[in-house]
């Protein structure tokens, strides 16, 4: 039998796989219903622009470094002299995936899920919430990762590998949002329409679509290149001194208090009067919020063919109008069918001592004035310069006093949060 | 010493034959749905990237539209069948104050007599194209279009708002913490702040919106409402009994979406003759100095997902 199985295997050949290639966002492709066709049209025009995860290519527009992008990309491996190469391949693609979706192998094991890049949007960071996060925002998360998830730390590597690694997750982002904007192009003014006719993306043939790509791309670099001012600077008068007396901390720490649980912060109506993240667990980030809702519209789009078959008397149009609503079900069907688990955005539990963004009074402070991207968390300072705010500087300063002492009030010492979702949390 | 037992006879042979099949089947992942980019089609869509010279985007000199007349656009959208029954919403947070508004589920609102409100109608110019915009539109000191968070929903549940205008979002319900989440535009900046009761928080957007946008408060999950952001303020919302209006739209044939959040593109409705298509778009000709009344539109349920 071992015979057997050693002429099998020798048939078949010890092949090495062939190097992954980058997939589309399948969610957004389906719920804009892009046709099969324009769907690889937007594929090789994404090929064209970024190339493979062995061979990316970084237009001069996007400002990338090609140089950085080309220590992380590619298979991992490392040459003689021990440089290690294909970084991304080696430390991120289980988790992150290929694409940067969130879908490495890992992915689904994980709570919570690692980040999909290809909205641009990041949790922790120093900018307003409208605006990317600069370099060093994405630097201090790989530097220090992102304790309480299986985000590691990853000071121990050189630092022109985090600085490459950056640059990639950079370049995986900007592929991402510009496929979101491609597909809302498409739909928007290419597309069919009941006469017919199909425009094809094909910037090679028409410089107009090359124009217009070029635009689009554009305007997500401007973004990110933006970014880099956008950092929430506090107002240094109203910074708390490093020598205060007990007394001024305690009273600091009470008016944090206060806050938390006044109407102005409503902290406690999310973080629950406890700060044991226990008050609200029934909103989803943003991130699960496109699924949570691309599957409702799907059972939706179920119940509605099932109501509609039923019927007998269907005139010619409606019957059509049912296979094709049919076709669209099984599209979405299939989509559907490779979502992880979609989970709810439960509050953070504050008593815990460790702080997913960083423990620096600034990340805290950071937290609280401008939000949480991409999740239920809103901001209380000013959303953008100059722009008027919830809580002043103070009142911030006061709360995250009262938000760092918690994790040493005597009720801090392991309690369990009473929820029916526990295992949602950790 | 055999740790391992083998099977013996037949079931060695099926056993080969079940690792042949999946050497060469291979590991199917569950998701691979989508295509890839096809190298030759990349390689000559770089190469003409490549070939362009990128100068930065050239402003179009902005061309003198010669407006034929100015002219109007109504109706009033019909519910055709049974309305669903507005549903009770249960309200988990804030229950002393939220729960003596008896809140309903406001996703198809239809009057007493039909009327199908808070259905979106708005122009779609193509890209490029300079609107005209009617001097009435733009005058200075213009006020801004207000969202208040009152009585633990979204006033108004639908609105448009045009650039020029700013949008300026309120929290009427005293005590009460309300968050306005606006992390769904596309090109405008996102942004997600909390409102308190004493200043509103004012924002001005820049870009059009290809549709209208949910916007909720995710300290009360139910609260939502629907805002239409554009360049240009030929845009409506259907009111309480359905019906619409756009002044002073510049005269000729122009492409109009039909929108609902219910279904969002409100296809094959009878409009004007014309039938709106999957993308709930319709060509309508505006009279110069007239009035194009489209009558009643009539939305089947089906047309709402029904």
């Amino acid at each position: 039998m071992l015979a057997i199985a050693a002429a099998i295997t020798l048939a078949v050949g010890c092949s090495q796989s062939e190097p992954p290639p980058f997939r589309l966002n399948m969610v957004e492709m389906v719920s804009q219903e892009t046709s099969d066709d324009y769907q690889q049209e937007i594929a090789d025009v994404l090929g064209a622009l970024f190339g493979t995860p062995d061979e990316p290519v970084a237009l001069e527009e996007t400002g990338l470094d090609a140089n950085m992008l080309a220590r992380s990309a590619g298979p991992a491996w490392s040459d003689e002299k021990g440089v290690q190469r294909g970084l991304y391949r080696k430390h991120c693609v289980h988790c992150h995936g290929i694409s940067g979706d969130g879908r490495g192998p890992t992915g689904r094991f994980l709570n919570p899920y690692p980040r999909d890049y290809r909205q641009g949007v990041f949790k922790f960071k120093g900018t307003y919430t409208a605006n990317r996060p600069t370099t060093d925002d994405l630097h201090a998360i790989l530097n220090n990762g992102i304790p309480g998830t299986a985000m590691p730390a990853f000071s121990l590597l050189p630092n022109s590998s985090v600085e490459s690694l950056v640059e990639y997750v950079k370049y995986l982002s900007m592929r991402g949002q510009l496929e979101t904007a491609l597909i809302s192009y498409v739909y928007d003014e290419l597309g069919e329409d009941d006469d017919g006719g199909r425009i094809p993306l094909d910037p090679a043939a028409d410089p107009e679509q090359r124009e217009i790509v070029l635009e689009l791309l554009a305007e997500i670099v401007e973004d990110w290149e933006a970014a880099e001012q956008r950092t929430i600077a506090p107002d240094e008068s109203q910074i708390p001194s490093d020598d205060r007396t007990p007394e001024e901390i305690v009273a600091s720490v009470a008016k944090g208090q206060q806050l938390y649980h006044g109407k102005e912060a409503n902290c406690y109506t999310c973080h629950g009067p406890t700060a044991l993240g226990d008050g609200q667990q029934n909103e989803w980030d943003e991130w699960q919020k496109v699924q949570q809702k691309f599957l409702e519209e799907t059972n939706r789009l179920a119940k509605s063919i099932q109501e509609r078959a039923s019927q007998d008397d269907q005139d010619e149009s409606s019957e059509a109008r049912l296979e094709e609503d049919k076709q669209t079900l099984a599209k979405r069907q299939e989509v559907v069918d490779t979502f992880y688990p979609i989970r709810h955005a439960i509050p953070r539990n504050l008593r815990q001592a460790f702080y997913r963004g960083g423990q620096r009074r600034l990340d805290i402070f950071w937290r609280i004035s401008a939000g949480i991207a991409g999740t239920p968390m809103p901001g209380s300072g000013p959303a953008s310069p100059g722009a008027t705010a919830n809580l002043s500087d103070e009142e911030i300063w006061n709360l995250v006093d009262y938000v760092m002492s918690l994790p040493y009030e005597p009720p801090s010492r392991s309690q369990e949060a009473i929820v029916p979702n526990k295992d949602e949390i950790f | 010493m055999n740790l391992v037992t083998l099977p013996t006879g037949c079931c060695i042979r099926f056993a080969a034959l079940g690792l042949a099949l999946l050497v060469v089947a291979g590991c199917q992942r569950a998701e691979q749905l989508g295509p890839v980019a096809e190298a030759s089609s990349a390689e000559r869509i770089r190469e003409a990237f490549g070939a362009t010279v990128i100068e930065g985007v050239e402003e179009d000199a902005s061309t003198e539209t010669v407006v034929a007349g100015w002219g109007s656009l109504r109706g009033r959208f019909v519910f055709e069948g049974q309305p669903p029954p507005a549903e009770s919403i249960s309200i988990t947070k804030d229950p002393e104050y939220c729960g003596k508004h008896d809140l309903k589920e406001e996703t198809v609102t239809v009057s007493a007599d039909g009327g199908l409100a808070n259905a979106f109608v708005f122009l779609n110019p193509k890209r490029g194209e300079t609107v005209a915009v009617h001097p009435d539109y733009d005058q200075p000191g213009i006020k801004p279009i207000i969202l208040n968070n009152q009585g633990c929903r979204f006033e108004p549940h639908a609105l448009v708002v045009y650039t020029a205008q700013p949008l300026e979002i309120r929290n009427s319900d005293p005590g009460v913490g309300h968050n306005t989440n606006g992390q769904t535009l596309g090109k405008n900046a996102k942004f997600n702040d909390m409102v308190s009761n004493q200043a509103p928080v004012t924002k001005k957007f820049g870009k059009s919106e290809s549709q209208p946008a949910e916007i909720a408060c995710s300290i009360h999950p139910w609260m939502k409402a629907y805002v239409l952001i554009r360049e240009n303020p030929y845009m409506v919302v259907s009111t309480a009994d359905g019906s619409f209006e756009i002044k002073n739209m510049p005269a000729g044939e122009h492409e109009f979406i039909f929108w609902h959040e219910a279904v969002k593109s409100l296809r094959g409705i009878s409009v004007g003759g014309a039938e709106t298509s999957n993308k709930g778009k319709v060509k309508l000709t505006i009279p110069a100095d007239g009035e194009l009344d489209l009558g009643e539109i009539n939305v089947p349920s089906a047309a709402l997902g029904g």
